[in-house]
């Protein structure tokens, strides 16, 4: 029984040093139409180039970093590609290599964003942070997530909607929203004692995106929130945020 | 007489050959006149098929391959553990720990996350008088912070004469959320730091930020600075 961690920490020792089953993994090749294609030693226009690629040479593609693709020659060597170059490359049937950029276009038909507002909500200091899926150019699921610290109360908000952009292809696009949510609040502590709170709510909205520049641009947008509260009649509490977002 | 019978058989021998060779004149007449209405059938045959039918490509018996182009694979999203210091305003310095995540725009700029806890002490007026302005619970300190990175003087960590990582400064500036002391304060904070990467998919980090917010804590309302030193490690995925 003595014997049995040593015997454990042999097999563990062998199961790491045996070599798993073939992970070869396939990389894209790529091949130089240019006159030359530059390799960097890091992924920056400030690293220096350490290597070219000579025309109808290959190159694999290993993996990408922002603007980057870090890529092998044919000799094994590794550095790094701007997409800028990488753009002028073709495929092994001689199609050209296509990739989603960070341009216009990209601002135009795009598959995700993610943005970060300030704002405010009834009132209150808004946070709030947003993800969306597109289905197309002026169609696409948002879901944000936000936190309003007040004087009265603090909370936090989920809303889940629909956004229809007008103009995708104008660097200054208008959209309106429509969807549902939750609304959790916390009154600060009062002489009586505060409940918490979590009530549905409802949202109808609009706003404005600009693109700046790359993958970037700014947005602004306001929601009417309608509370379904267990009093009497339904609260309306006005939202409006000012933030920037990316697209990927 | 035999000159009779000479006669009699060059006439014969002239008759058979005469008839041979009409007979093969005839053959070849008749030869050449089914071979010139085969000719002239097939090749009205053929006309009929070649404007009927437009002439047969021969398929290939051999499948399409469907070729599979192989994914590119993208390291922008970035999460990790930090663990340092903090500074709270009139409360000392402990120990804080937290989670971070960021994803890479582009080469300069990032979106980063964090979050992070951490533990007041005492101030000088409770060391002093023994009297305790806060609960135990109320002395955690949890934040978290919507901050907006910028890469800056990228380069290149040199160890012995092979081994090279890149590194870069960055700057930080975001919005969050800072519960202490029972009250949840929005705060700002802003910062920098410094990150080399021993490999393409680990980070190691070190940043100082300030946290910024206003805090009525001491009976007096005033913007409370909270440092904070961290060294972090994050994987890119």
């Amino acid at each position: 029984m003595q014997r049995l961690p040593s015997v454990c920490c042999l097999l563990i020792v062998l199961l790491l040093a045996t070599p798993g089953p073939c992970g070869a993994r396939e990389y894209l090749q790529v091949f130089v139409v240019v006159p030359y294609l530059e390799m960097h030693t890091g992924p920056g226009r400030g690293y220096p180039v350490f290597n070219v690629v000579d025309r109808d040479q290959s190159v694999d593609v290993l993996v990408r970093y922002t603007e980057w693709f870090k890529v092998r020659t044919e000799r094994g060597l590794v550095g790094w590609v701007s997409e800028d170059d990488m753009v002028r490359t073709v495929l092994a049937d001689g199609s050209p290599f296509t990739f989603n950029r960070g341009d216009r276009a990209g601002f135009t038909s795009h598959r995700y964003e993610m943005g970060l507002f300030a704002g405010s909500y009834g009132g209150a200091t808004l946070i709030s942070t947003y993800g969306s899926w597109s289905f197309n150019s002026q169609l696409a699921a948002e879901l944000a997530v936000g936190q309003f610290l007040g004087n009265v109360s603090t909370g936090a908000t989920v809303d889940l909607g629909l956004a229809h952009v007008f103009l995708p292809d104008w660097r200054f696009s208008p959209f309106v929203t429509l969807g549902t949510g939750l609304v959790h609040t916390e009154p600060k502590t009062t002489l009586v004692q505060p409940v918490n709170r979590t009530e549905q709510t409802a949202y109808v909205g609009g706003g404005v995106r600009y693109y700046l520049s790359r993958r970037f641009f700014l947005r602004a947008e306001y929601k009417s929130h309608v509370v379904f509260t267990k009093l009497n009649s339904n609260e309306v509490v006005d939202e409006w945020k000012v933030g920037f977002a990316f697209f990927y | 007489m035999e000159s009779g019978i000479r006669v009699f058989l060059l006439s014969a021998a002239l008759a058979l050959g005469g008839c041979a060779s009409i007979h093969h004149l005839f053959h070849r007449h008749s030869d050449d006149g089914t071979q010139a209405s085969a000719d002239t059938s097939a090749s009205a045959a053929n006309g009929e098929e070649s404007d009927s039918n437009p002439p047969r490509v021969i398929e290939p018996q051999v499948e399409r391959r469907k070729i599979k182009v192989p994914q590119i694979h993208s390291h922008n999203w970035e999460f990790g553990v930090q663990y340092g210091a903090l500074s709270i305003e009139n409360f000392g310095t402990n120990p804080v720990y937290g989670l971070m995540g960021a994803y890479h725009i582009t080469e300069d700029f990032f979106l980063q996350g964090s979050f992070g806890r951490s533990q007041g002490g005492l101030t000088s007026f409770e060391t002093l008088s023994n009297i305790n302005l806060l609960t135990p619970s109320e002395r955690y300190y949890t934040y978290y912070d919507l901050a907006l990175g910028y890469n800056f003087l990228p380069g290149e960590v040199f160890i012995g004469r092979k081994l090279a990582m890149t590194s870069s400064f960055y700057l930080l500036a975001g919005i969050g959320d800072t519960d202490f002391a029972g009250d949840n304060r929005f705060t700002v904070s802003f910062g920098g730091g410094y990150r080399v990467l021993p490999t393409d998919w680990l980070s190691v980090h070190v940043s100082v930020e300030d946290h910024v917010f206003q805090s009525d804590l001491l009976g007096v309302d005033k913007l409370t600075n909270n440092l904070e030193a961290t060294l972090g490690a994050s994987v890119f995925f």
